[in-house]
């Protein structure tokens, strides 16, 4: 029999499959519902970081006011004054955001576990309580999201399962598989045409969605090779199922066994592996309280506070060599409100040390779960999915890296030109603003 | 009926493939339990060794100004209950460190869920993951076997010359599967209290009562079902796979579907609209750190009136004290507003998903399940509210310290003694008790209680004309 003869007899099988056609509609309804939650999310997360840039920039417009009405700062806050680097900061309204990716569409991965936006200050951290993610039913987020990946990674091997398990099933069911013995030259490449034909359709299944997903979000204008890449390792990722259930069903017999066997395997990568891994993780590594990072935000800081002008002066010098030589050294009347406000310097480098031993433990917790993925692939594909959608955890410790870089930016601004004695003006504000915020972006 | 479920027994015995199955789930069982209860022991001695290092921080605060050590504050730690070893429900995702501290509500943060990468969408290899995805498709394979076997090897004609009664056999054949079931149920229960016997109480032995009336239900709807499709269907193949459909909607589409679409029909507000609106209320009262205020001012008059003096100088109270509370009053009532507002919607989104227990049995089980094992939104509010209530004890304390503690209005250099930190009591959570939270369940218990219902219906009613060859 020949190829096109193979593929010709499997089409018309297929047409009168109603339950396989089911299948596929089924699995499109849920892959079209799925791409419509990443876009909605990704459009969310735009409008809100719109919606906080035009916020911020009317907060920048009342400093600027200030300025030109040549006025230190609110009426009912007289201690404030803008004109000093310390109070001209700290109203910059600096944020930071984590843009999505407009390959959200296809995954949201790990994105509603942390926050996209954040109010940078020179006293702030990556660990603040307003990094937490957004206001969402815990319920809601414990089940998960059904976005494309989900459907790809979970639905997908179920089509496939669908399309594929009465192949050879059933006529080994009917007793007719001897005659398609006579009939074609080899039962394995007869086989194997008929499982082609399907990963052919369900190809073309995936490339459709996929280009109707990027519509939604406009991913070819503006990540194109996110898409390719995406498409290559869905593609991979079918092709492992394809290959699995196709030897189960080359080497199997009826269709009750083979469905049952493919059900096994699903059920085994999908659920168990993972789920032991994830167990077996948080065994290993449970839950981090943070209480380095809680002592570093009170008692840590107290102890700092409690230091001798002289000694705290001494950690100041250090770590700003430029200002033992400053204009406001030498004026012992500002010398401490400077060290004062100069405090943040001191208590972030406390904040980042305390940092460190925390996320050398998710590191840990990361390279076990990425040590076990030969024998889970499918949190492999699902991490890898998350790469490309930029929601990776990775992809927000990057974000929580930025952060920490603006801090450190702001403090070092900051405590400069607070030892040199400058006067914060308008331009000076504004350049502040261009230099350290990413609201203009 | 019983001579039938003991013959049907006996067969699943002699099955080998079945035995070694059986075997290897409950090892999986085991496995699973026991690396629930390691994971709860680190759990509980991370969280003992965090809470007690905090509270001796507190304690050991030799002398500190009242309201410095209200920004000081102090932290909650969620405790993790013995029924997490069964379901964690939305522990993974809450976060796990509460600040508490003067001015502001802090949020639960550090969440599990947000300290590693993904690994698996289903939740760890808890027993309710195995319970609610894997022993219903167990059940299923079996109860079709059990009469599709009897079809194909000709013996239900036999069965049917000993007993006439075809949905009577089926019913036989329905509950000796569904015995199964609840004998897998039951070890994992056993095993369960065996290994954390040491940590029940009367409330905890009702709700795992409870829990496993759930399953047994659950169990038997799966059970019935099957055995009703199988016997309904002539096509073995697609009695089968129209069961594993069932069981592919039931767990993998309409849960995803329901709960992202409930949150669709009622909106929860983002963090930063409210935040602005929380702000914008809360501006409205007095600001406690703002002498200038003008609600302070009027504050300040009634009590220079009530102490009838001229200044506040001339208070022999600190007046600071009284502004910070009447501060924190205010903005406990701005936080009940829209607490209130959200934890509303949470409701509203809740009792939609379980009204869905009409199409799908396994959000019913899955609302129960996690709600008898206190680890759902439900408990997690009333975590948050102990806290909550916690907080402004707490911050009353200190603001009485500093208004009639002994200081005079202004001096903030004034501290309070150590005697009157290790005062303060610490947070201790008290387990919500069923008896306060059952009725929050009944809806799910009603659903699974007509499905059962329903399902008895099906075999007795639908499978009196099925084909016997």
């Amino acid at each position: 029999m020949k190829i096109l003869a193979i593929l010709k007899y499997e089409w018309t099988h297929f047409v009168r499959s109603p339950f396989k056609i089911v299948a596929i509609i089924l699995f499109i309804l849920a892959s079209i519902y799925g791409l419509h939650n990443g876009s909605n999310l990704y459009h969310t997360q735009l409008s809100e970081i719109e919606r906080i840039k035009v916020q911020s920039k009317a907060s920048q417009s009342e400093v600027l006011a200030y300025y030109d009405k040549n006025e230190k700062g609110p009426a009912d806050r007289p201690w404030v004054d803008v004109t000093t680097p310390f109070w001209a900061m700290w109203y910059s309204n600096t944020h930071l955001f984590k843009t999505p990716s407009p390959l959200m569409v296809y995954g949201i991965g790990q994105a509603e576990q942390y926050g996209y936006y954040k109010r940078v200050t020179f006293m702030s951290s990556p660990y603040d309580a307003d990094m937490a993610e957004e206001i969402a039913n815990p319920e809601r987020l414990q089940t998960g999201y059904l976005d494309f990946t989900f459907s790809i990674i979970y639905l997908l091997p179920l089509l496939v399962m669908i399309c594929l398990y009465n192949v050879k099933g059933k006529e080994v069911d009917s007793g007719i598989l001897p005659l398609i013995t006579v009939q074609t030259a080899s039962i394995k490449a007869w086989l194997w045409t008929r499982i082609g034909f399907y990963c052919a359709l369900i190809v073309s299944v995936l490339l459709v969605l996929l280009l109707y997903g990027g519509m939604l979000t406009n991913v070819f204008a503006k990540d194109v090779n996110g898409f390719f890449m995406f498409l290559d390792w869905m593609v991979l990722y079918l092709l492992i199922w394809v290959i699995v259930f196709g030897l189960l069903i080359q080497f199997g017999t009826f269709s009750i066994n083979n469905t049952l066997k493919m059900v096994g395997v699903w059920l085994l990568f999908t659920f168990i592996i993972p789920g032991t891994i994830h167990q077996w993780v948080s065994t290993k590594y449970p839950a981090n309280l943070m209480t380095d990072f809680i002592d570093a935000q009170r008692n840590d800081r107290d102890e700092l506070y409690a230091l001798p002008d002289s000694v705290f002066q001494n950690k100041l010098n250090k770590k700003f060599p430029e200002i033992v030589n400053s204009v406001v050294m030498k004026d012992s009347l500002k010398r401490n409100r400077a060290m004062n406000q100069s405090a943040s310097a001191l208590t972030n480098d406390l904040t980042k040390n305390s940092l460190k031993p925390i996320e050398k433990s998710h590191q840990q917790k990361n390279t076990a779960i990425v040590k076990s993925c030969w024998i889970n692939p499918v949190t492999l594909f699902q991490n890898e999915f998350n790469h490309i959608t930029k929601t990776h955890f990775n992809d927000y410790q990057n974000y929580r890296n930025d952060i920490q870089l603006l801090i450190d930016k702001q403090i070092e601004t900051m405590v400069l030109d607070i030892w040199d004695g400058v006067e914060v003006n308008k331009k000076m504000y504004l350049d502040y603003i261009n230099r350290l915020n990413d609201n203009n972006k | 009926m019983r001579q039938i479920i003991t013959n049907e027994w006996r067969l699943l015995l002699r099955n080998k493939i079945l035995l070694r199955l059986c075997i290897g789930f409950l090892l999986v069982f085991v496995l699973a339990i026991f690396l629930s209860s390691k994971q709860y022991q680190k759990q509980i001695a991370s969280y003992k060794i965090a809470k007690d290092e905090l509270r001796e921080q507190w304690e050991s605060i030799d002398s500190m100004n009242p309201h410095s050590a209200a920004h000081y504050g102090t932290y909650v730690f969620k405790p993790t209950n013995v029924l997490t070893n069964l379901d964690e429900g939305v522990n993974r995702v809450t976060g796990n460190v509460l600040r508490v501290e003067g001015h502001v509500q802090n949020e639960m943060v550090h969440s599990e869920a947000s300290q590693m990468t993904s690994i698996s969408k289903f939740g760890k290899l808890k027993a309710s993951l195995l319970l609610q995805y894997i022993v219903p498709l167990l059940l299923i394979f079996l109860s079709f076997s059990s009469v599709n076997s009897e079809r194909e090897q000709g013996r239900l004609k036999i069965l049917l010359l000993q007993s006439p009664n075809l949905p009577k056999l089926m019913m036989s054949k329905a509950l000796a599967i569904w015995l199964f079931g609840i004998l897998l149920l039951s070890f994992t229960v056993l095993i369960y209290t065996l290994l954390n016997l040491k940590s029940f109480s009367s409330d905890i032995v009702y709700r795992l009562v409870l829990f496993m009336i759930s399953y047994s239900l659950y169990y038997f709807i799966v059970v019935g079902l099957t055995v009703f499709l199988t016997a309904r269907f002539k096509n073995a193949t697609l009695a089968l796979t129209s069961m594993i459909g069932i069981w592919i909607l039931w767990t993998v589409f309409v849960p995803n579907i329901i709960m992202s679409s409930v949150e669709k029909w009622h909106p929860l507000p983002s963090r930063n609209e409210f935040k602005t609106a929380m702000q914008e209320d809360r501006s409205k009262g007095i600001d406690g750190h703002n002498p200038k205020d003008e609600r302070g001012k009027a504050l300040e008059e009634k009590i220079l009136a009530e102490y009838k003096v001229d200044s506040l100088s001339q208070l022999p109270i600190n007046f600071d004290g009284i502004r910070m509370q009447e501060d924190e009053e205010y903005g406990n009532i701005v936080w009940d507003k829209h607490f209130g507002n959200l934890s509303e919607v949470l409701q509203k989104q809740k009792k939609k998903v379980q009204l869905f227990g009409v199409f799908s049995p396994l959000i019913s089980l899955q609302n129960s399940s996690m709600g008898y094992a206190g680890n759902d939104n439900l408990h997690h509010q009333l975590f948050l509210r102990q806290v909550e209530d916690y907080r402004r004890v707490f911050i009353k304390e200190l603001n009485d310290e500093h208004a009639y503690g002994g200081s005079k209005t202004g001096d903030w250099g004034w501290k309070a003694k150590n005697e009157f930190f290790r005062s303060i009591k610490d947070f201790n959570y008290k387990n919500t008790n069923l008896n306060s939270v059952w009725n929050y369940y009944i809806m799910d218990n009603i659903f699974l209680v007509l499905w059962s219902i329903a399902t008895v219906g099906l075999i007795l009613f639908g499978t009196k004309r099925m084909d016997i060859v």
